[in-house]
């Protein structure tokens, strides 16, 4: 009985399924257009993550399922379409720690969606850096000003956008 | 914004402002090489050259020395690898050379 209960709940209804396929659509969209616009001439790896608005949206609705769910998937995806084996390596670790960073922050309450954007911007160059010093294996520490700055940045505008989008979108997509 | 985002804000500007002193202090670092007593090179770290000397071929890149080739039987120096903290040194005995950082 128990065991039944809990597959219920562990499962994804179609109207679920579906907001989070057009959610992870969405996410590939914005890594595309951002794409067309690369800030990597500051240092390597600079982007704008705005990609991360609709993960940090989930996450603020407190979907934090789903916010793993659509951010795995969406760099599975980019990596498949636009990106390497490596460049997969980066992007994963940054985008799991930084969402892990970000759930905890919003599960305390006291954040709103810039200030744990502006987190979890720190944390994904943090963690892309721990990444590319077991790669390299030399100096990449160089690159940690610039890019907390950059993450900071960056979080910050993402958090700002997410903040429009949960404004905008009122519709209470949970069921 | 709520009142807390602060807290996160003064945390990242803390960070930043830490890992840039930290960068700055390690910019510091020379490189003092000596052969034969006589001192033959003093730079930094973090501009990449090749170093010939009479026996060894001594590099820099990326804030790293090492030494990559020498004449000598055991090439300990070579084996030494990379170093890049302050007070490294690669040393080679039969061709009285050493490389330290300051």
């Amino acid at each position: 009985m128990s065991a039944k209960q809990s597959d219920s709940a562990n499962r994804i209804d179609t109207k679920r399924l579906t907001l989070y396929a057009l959610f992870t659509a969405a996410a590939l969209i914005f890594s595309y257009i951002e794409s067309l616009f690369p800030l990597a001439f500051i240092a390597p790896g600079v982007k704008l993550g705005l990609s991360n608005a609709v993960t940090l949206f989930l996450a603020v609705r407190k979907d934090y399922k789903g916010a793993f769910l659509v951010s795995i998937v969406r760099l599975l995806l980019s990596a498949l379409l636009f990106g390497s084996f490596i460049s997969f390596l980066f992007s994963f670790a940054g985008g799991m720690f930084s969402l892990l960073v970000i759930c905890l922050l919003n599960k305390t309450g006291l954040f709103s969606a810039v200030g744990v954007s502006i987190a979890g911007g720190v944390a994904h160059n943090v963690a892309q850096l721990v990444v590319a010093y077991f790669i390299i294996k030399g100096a990449v520490w160089y690159y940690l000003p610039v890019l907390a700055l950059s993450g900071a940045l960056c979080g910050g505008l993402v958090g700002a956008v997410s903040l429009i989008l949960l404004k905008k979108i009122k519709t209470n997509y949970k069921l | 914004m709520k009142k807390h985002d602060l807290f996160i804000i003064v945390a990242a500007v803390f960070i930043i402002a830490l890992s840039f002193l930290l960068i700055k202090g390690k910019n510091g670092a020379t490189l003092t090489v000596k052969e034969n007593n006589k001192t033959v090179y003093v730079g930094s770290i973090y501009k990449d050259k090749n170093i010939k000397l009479q026996n060894n071929t001594l590099i820099i890149k990326d804030g790293f020395v090492y030494m990559k080739s020498a004449n000598c039987k055991n090439n300990i120096c070579v084996h030494t690898g990379k170093i890049h903290k302050k007070g490294e040194s690669i040393i080679c005995l039969p061709n009285k050379v050493i490389a330290q950082i300051e």
